[in-house]
């Protein structure tokens, strides 16, 4: 985006540069408090500027206005997934830097910067992150639950933390140690397909599993003539185990993705047709 | 249902609310120990029944499996639905039913409550703004946690007093439901996974035909008895064999030559995909 200039502030009053327990600092300010004051008009502007503050006060040491200034425009509406998206404030915070120790950064590049990038770290973060990986090690731990077994959520709990918690903050320390050149980093379009990929066959395939064992659609209905007695469900599993359920969840899948319907309208389909299923006496 | 324990699960509902700071953020909160998996096993430890709260758990989760909160919004809050819905279920009796039953109303009255707090927490950023002009980074780290006091009050106090109070509703209703009604709760609560299911599929797949992916995953389960853990290696296998045959090997060239056809340079160093 920008050919960083490391030349500058060799004239300037003072060169600040921050430590790696600043940064560091940041970075946890950043994982705990991303989203504690969100709200639906500056949605995480606060705890944005709240991560960086810390290193802006050392940088701004003693220049009260300078503090003040770049106070207010890490004050900026900002809205992305907060995990994956450790790594924009990681990125922000080595512009910062830049800025205070070079006078004619142009502070432009800092907020367009940050507007660029929490689009595409929302779209990557809540595919990924929070709409593939979460729900695969969410099914792992429903299949570890069998029978009230407690290990399933503690299996899940583990991993899902284990994994995402270093992860943010690597992000955010590799965003600071990148500072303008992440932006070229992210653009790898062949690296991101193959985590997409690699992660949806996992995800489908682990999804499929669970699913079959937690839909379930029990066939009451028998069919009795004289001594010879049909039983529905048994005729069924002899095609092929868990057929009914099957259809429903690919019925279910079609409506969604191909009628659009909504998780309401589908949620009262079901009500209805399970109503329909118990007065029969089909189930 | 005992006070304390209602006060217990209040708290824990508030910890694993979206906004939360304390469990590392969004992560352990929200994505954690917020989805219905867990707060089945946590309300199940504090109400004595692990077993039947694991089942509750599962059961809610499942339904909620596809649900994601873009930019905040969320289309049921599927922490409050978990931390209603599954301990009065376990109080009433211990049905996963129940908990489905329970959930999926609350979840929907939960939505107006985030709303309300999401709305009402835009004071902060207003304070936030008056400390940054005045030059006091600390005084916007304080009005960043001030979020807090909201959402404290919102959840803790709301969840508290509906297991407290509700549970001698939800044993009597329970309890005064003919059996044709429960059994329809049974059999709606056997097929409503097929919701968070169907959700979750339109959300990842990519390319029509991944949904065979998803049927031979069923098919597998169905047929052998296989563990998840083992399904999951099977799937491993899958997606390398499939992601080395598409992008390594003959298709290398092809495939690498088109990436750069796709990304354009312009003067000022901007990539762009066309």
């Amino acid at each position: 985006m920008t050919e960083q200039t490391h030349s500058g502030a060799t004239g300037a009053k003072h060169e600040v540069h921050l430590s790696k327990r600043d940064v560091s600092t940041a970075a946890w300010r950043w994982a705990f408090f991303c989203l504690a004051s969100q709200n639906y008009e500056r949605m995480m502007g606060t705890p944005f500027c709240h991560s960086l503050s810390g290193s802006l006060e050392k940088l701004y040491e003693g220049d009260k206005e300078g503090l003040s200034r770049a106070l207010q425009r890490n004050m900026t509406f900002f809205n992305t997934e907060p995990q994956l998206g450790a790594i924009i404030p990681g990125i922000c915070l080595a512009l910062e830097e830049e800025k205070a120790n070079d006078p004619s950064f142009d502070d432009e590049i800092i907020q367009s910067t940050k507007n660029a990038l929490m689009g595409p770290f929302a779209g990557i973060g809540d595919s990924i992150l929070v709409g593939t990986i979460n729900p695969i090690l969410l099914s792992i731990g429903i299949g570890l639950s069998a029978g009230g077994n407690p290990l399933g959520p503690i299996v899940f709990l583990a991993l899902w933390c284990g994994i995402v918690i270093p992860l943010k903050y690597f992000l955010f320390v590799k965003g600071y140690d990148l500072g303008a050149d992440a932006v070229k980093l992210l653009t790898n379009v062949e690296l991101k397909d193959k985590i997409t990929t690699a992660l949806t066959i996992v995800g489908l395939i682990v999804i499929g599993g669970v699913a079959a064992t937690t839909i379930s659609a029990p066939i009451a209905f028998t069919y009795t003539s004289g001594d010879m007695v049909i039983n529905l469900q048994e005729i069924l599993d002899k095609i092929m185990p868990n057929l009914v359920p099957l259809v429903i969840a690919l019925v279910s899948y079609l409506l969604v993705s191909k009628k659009g319907w909504s998780a309401n309208k589908l949620i009262v389909a079901i009500l209805i047709f399970a109503a329909v299923m118990v007065v029969t006496g089909i189930m | 249902m005992e006070l304390w324990q209602a006060a217990l699960i209040g708290l824990f509902a508030y910890l694993g609310r979206n906004q939360v700071p304390w469990l590392c953020g969004t992560t352990g909160g929200w994505y954690g120990i917020g989805r219905p998996l867990v707060a089945g096993l946590i309300c199940g430890v504090i109400l004595g029944d692990v077993t039947a709260g694991v089942l509750c758990g599962v059961a809610v989760q499942a339904i909620f499996i596809g649900q994601i909160t873009p930019g905040g919004a969320v289309p049921s809050d599927l922490n409050l639905a978990a931390y209603i819905g599954i301990p009065l279920a376990i109080v009433a009796g211990g049905s996963s039913e129940m908990a489905v039953a329970l959930a999926i109303p609350v979840g929907a009255l939960g939505v107006a409550l985030h709303n309300f707090t999401m709305t009402f927490n835009a004071i902060w950023p207003h304070r936030a703004d008056k400390c940054a002009a005045a030059g006091d980074a600390r005084g916007i780290r304080v009005a960043n946690l001030c979020g807090q006091l909201i959402e404290f009050a919102e959840r803790f106090f709301i969840v508290t007093l509906a297991c407290y109070l509700g549970s001698g509703f939800a044993e009597g209703l329970f309890a005064a439901l003919p059996q044709v009604v429960i059994d329809w709760l049974a059999i709606g609560g056997k097929m409503l996974p097929a919701l968070g299911f169907a959700i979750l599929l339109n959300q990842i797949v990519q390319e029509k035909w991944m949904i065979a992916l998803f049927v031979l995953g069923w098919v597998l389960v169905s047929s052998f008895s296989l563990t998840t853990t083992s399904l999951v290696f099977i799937a491993l296998a899958f997606a390398l064999i499939y992601v080395m045959a598409r992008y390594n090997g003959n298709g290398t060239q092809a495939a690498s030559a088109l990436e750069a056809a796709a990304i354009y340079e312009d003067e000022d160093g901007n990539y762009e995909e066309r």
